[in-house]
């Protein structure tokens, strides 16, 4: 593939990824209402559009695979075959597949080609299934002849090109395609035929008349020389023949199904067991599903345990998304046209205004200051429009986040034995791209919670008097200059007693009876903290709920939970609405300004010298309402020269970070503002205790304190303290 | 870091390998050269605002129209002894692999050509003078410049970790 399609390859990648949602979300939609024609056809235009696209940019896998997808869709479109659960299960897993086989393209790793044969074979066997299929299958073969896979050696075709007419008129030219077609290998013996060609008077410029006959020898195969052609397939004679003894592969002679197509691929047993109409596709499946995994048989021999296993399995999936998720970090965003054009208007404004106030500018008078202050106010406000919209453009509805989940939720159902009702809602609530990203795995964490924990099994749920179906609800809304995302069952709720006595046995807490619930329900956050009976490979595991504490924590973000006994429970994230401003406080240590995140500020107090104690000679508590918490003196962490060093003439600063609270000792309290962030790493590094810069009003800067480091600072020492 | 150092050179500089311009400053008596193609400003000294826990040849921050640039500052990077900042006191404001970097400078001088064959590698004079931050020394005319190799002198102390460049802090 030449060099000037890759620009686009990007380009597929992301349609791609699009089409393949809307498959997976109408397939999903298909089961419940299998008779939709409409949405058949949205499924099928989606897995067509791949299908199309995938063969331009000359990635076969893809396209081949999308074919037989797209075969087996037709017969379901024509009513030849019925939606059944099985061949929705089989469509869905082959979206998944797709998925992998487009990810693997896209990443250039190697493609787990053993799913992809085996899905492929089903796919085609569910498809011949059906006798009056077959001729709509072998007619659909013969449009895309076979490829013979030639990586053997070098083979010659002749290829004979009669241009379509109009090839001109539409820009295109045909020197393009033999330096492509030079690409691939020993171009020779082009021979022009202008037998054509008409006289002189009457030739129209813009209309082709020429033919090209030429032998290329290539180690390619033939479906690489017929994306050559591409653009100019439609209308044009084309004829690839090869030659040398390799006859027999001639364009029209595609005469068996469409396994032909990877002739050097040997076909698994169960395949050819199936097509041989030795055992059903049914049958092979349920061997197939017999079959155990690597780190089932490798615990029933001892060798490892089962927790060994899991936490490998965890790896690899960590390594997986981790891999995943850098390869997405380069996407691009789509921004509303209306957003953008809103946007060029309020910078026409501005720059109208710029010119009004130098226009004053260049000829004030004292008398004209009130049209100066006017001026003044149409910029500040065409500032903060403007700082509006730009923000605008990276905030994207979270139904994108919320996408995945019916189909996670279906599969979870049939893990689970559980029957669960997905409601979403609140999917058009708008939030910053790059919190999206990272609420994902959280929310899969706690929907897979409300679904292994919360909901209870039908039977249960019917002597409870409840509906055999349970709900799991994920709503979104703006909340006071916060993005609130719930996620809501209706399921058996917390057990106090259950949590007590896990806390207990971990030390957690002492003396349950004066706790509150609502001092109980947070302990569910605390790392290695899971009531489960047993371990499930859904959850139960324990590492679940603190390390969605941990990810929406760093997002800037509080998670809270209600519940109710018997009647469910709700988790509630808040997130801020952006990462790129925080409301922070602003304060002052000697000549230095700081601003700390207003999130982690408690309280503020100045404490009066009965309440300082002092422990070990040197390490200072405070006394805040009966409990002590350490003094950190800000100017020591970060070694500035300080206006006070006595804590009664300063203000300590109440802050929590990771459950543990400190009194940051700081000069002065400034103000509260808004600020934007500036990344100290773009052109520095990281330094421990500060979170990243801002500008303040008079063009300074200010650090932003990282609460955590600090405390990290606080407790091991300083890193100059050497 | 010395073989991301060599890969990248030759990109980044383009033309410099074979390209003579240096722009020129002095450290006391001392005349540097630093490629001119990496030079992106010079503008005049600004206060700075000190970053907490670093180095002592790092001065501090500034803000450069709205992007937050770290400033070196040569003269303690060099071990020389500081001197009050005058009205020739200047940031040159540098490009290293795509970071910024400003370096606090007595004065700038004049923007030299150096034919190739007037540049002789860096002396050595074993362990008492550190000369692993110099391309090597050019002569113009009667004048003689130290060649910068701000790359390294600059992922050296800026991009690394400061546990590992606290000994070479102390040293200066």
């Amino acid at each position: 593939m030449s060099n000037e399609f890759a620009q686009f390859q990007d380009a597929f990648f992301e349609e791609a990824a699009e089409h393949l949602a809307v498959v997976e979300a109408g397939l999903l939609e298909l089961e419940q209402h299998p008779e939709d024609l409409d949405l058949l056809n949205k499924v099928f235009r989606s897995a067509h559009s791949i299908k199309g696209t995938a063969g331009m940019f000359g990635f076969h896998a893809i396209g081949e695979f999308t074919h037989k997808m797209e075969t087996l869709l037709d017969l379901l479109r024509n009513r030849r075959k019925a939606v059944s659960p099985s061949i929705a299960d089989l469509l869905l897993e082959a979206t998944d597949c797709l998925k992998m086989v487009i990810q693997s393209t896209k990443s250039g790793a190697a493609i787990d080609d053993k799913t992809v044969q085996r899905l492929a074979g089903e796919l085609t066997s569910s498809s011949a299934s059906d006798s009056r299929a077959s001729a709509v299958n072998v007619s659909r073969e013969n449009a895309e002849p076979g490829s013979g896979e030639n990586c053997g050696g070098d083979q010659t075709f002749v290829i004979k090109w009669t241009p379509p007419d109009w090839l001109f008129q539409r820009g295109l030219d045909p020197l393009q395609t033999f330096k492509e077609l030079k690409s691939l290998g020993v171009l020779t013996g082009v021979a022009l035929d202008m037998s054509r060609l008409p006289d002189l008077g009457c030739i129209d410029p813009e209309t082709c008349y020429l033919s090209w006959t030429m032998q290329l020898t290539t180690r390619k195969d033939q479906k690489v020389i017929e994306s050559v052609f591409e653009f100019v397939r439609e209308d044009s004679a084309l004829l690839i023949q090869p030659i040398e003894g390799a006859g027999e592969r001639s364009q029209n002679l595609v005469t068996e199904t469409d396994s032909s197509a990877e002739p050097e691929a040997p076909k698994l047993l169960g395949q050819i067991l199936v097509e041989g109409g030795w055992v059903s596709p049914d049958e092979l499946d349920r061997a197939l599903r017999e079959q155990e995994r690597v780190g089932e048989i490798l615990v029933k021999q001892k060798v490892v345990t089962h927790q060994q296993v899991e936490q490998a399995l965890q790896k690899q999936r960590q390594q997986e998304s981790f891999a995943q998720a850098k390869r997405t970090d380069a996407t691009s965003i789509r921004v509303d046209t209306a957003k953008i054009d809103k946007l060029i208007n309020l910078v026409g404004e501005l720059v109208i205004t710029q010119s009004m106030l130098t226009d004053l500018g260049s000829r004030f008078e004292m008398r004209q200051l009130p049209v100066l202050l006017e001026r003044m106010v149409d910029l500040q406000r065409n500032a903060r429009e403007i700082q509006e919209r730009v923000m605008s453009i990276r905030m994207l509805p979270i139904g994108t986040a919320f996408a995945r989940f019916p189909r996670f939720v279906r599969d979870l159902s049939a893990k689970t034995g559980k029957k669960i009702q997905l409601i979403l809602s609140g999917g058009e609530t708008e939030l910053d791209k790059t919190v999206i990203e990272s609420i994902g795995d959280p929310l899969i964490h706690l929907v897979r919670n409300s679904a292994d924990h919360g909901l209870e099994l039908p039977e249960e749920r019917l002597d409870n008097d409840k509906q055999e179906v349970g709900t799991i609800r994920l709503n979104s809304f703006h909340e006071s200059g916060t993005i609130c995302i719930t996620v809501e069952d209706d399921g058996r709720g917390l057990d106090r007693d259950k949590i007590v006595a896990k806390a207990n046995k971990q030390g957690l807490i002492s003396d349950s009876d004066k706790l509150t619930d609502d001092q109980i329900w947070p302990l569910i956050f605390k790392p290695g903290f899971s009531t489960a009976e047993k371990i499930t490979d859904v959850s139960g595991r324990g590492v679940g709920m603190d390390v969605v504490k941990r990810n929406i924590e760093s997002l800037g973000g509080t998670v809270s939970v209600k519940t109710t006994k018997g009647k469910g429970t709700t988790f509630i994230l808040r997130l801020p609405l952006t990462l790129a401003i925080i409301d922070g406080m602003t304060v002052r240590v000697g000549k230095e300004t700081y601003i700390v995140p207003l999130l982690s500020i408690l309280e503020s107090i100045q404490p009066k010298v009965e309440l300082i104690k002092t422990v070990v000679g040197k390490g200072q508590l405070v006394n805040v309402r009966s409990i002590y918490i350490p003094i950190v003196r800000l100017y020591e962490v970060f070694a500035s020269e300080p206006q006070y060093t006595d804590p009664t003439d300063a203000i300590l600063l109440i802050l929590e970070a990771e459950g543990e609270r400190v009194a940051l000792m700081v000069d002065e309290i400034v103000g509260q503002q808004q600020v934007v962030i500036k990344s100290m790493e773009q052109n520095f590094r990281k330094v421990k205790g500060i979170a990243g810069a801002t500008i303040l009003g008079d063009g300074r800067i200010g650090f932003i304190v990282d609460v955590r480091g600090l405390l990290e600072i606080a407790r091991h020492g300083h890193p100059v303290a050497a | 870091m010395d073989k991301e150092t060599k890969d990248l050179n030759p990109q980044q500089t383009g033309l410099s390998t074979d390209g003579s311009q240096f722009l020129t400053f002095s450290l006391g008596e001392e005349l540097y050269g630093v490629d001119i193609l990496r030079v992106q400003e010079i503008k005049g000294y600004a206060a700075v605002t000190k970053i907490p826990n670093t180095p002592p040849h790092i001065k501090g921050v500034l803000n450069l129209r709205g992007t937050i640039v770290p400033i070196v500052e040569l003269r303690t990077k060099f071990g020389m002894p500081t001197i009050d900042y005058t009205a020739f006191t200047v940031i040159i404001v540098v490009m290293v692999q795509a970071k910024v970097t400003g370096l606090v400078v007595d004065a700038v001088s004049d923007v030299l050509d150096i034919e190739k064959k007037d540049i002789q590698s860096a002396p050595d004079f074993g362990n008492k003078v550190d000369v692993t931050f110099l391309n090597g020394i050019g002569k113009s005319g009667d004048k003689l410049v130290s060649l910068l190799d701000i790359d390294r002198l600059l992922l050296d102390s800026v991009t690394k970790e400061f546990s590992k460049d606290l000994p070479v802090a102390a040293a200066a």
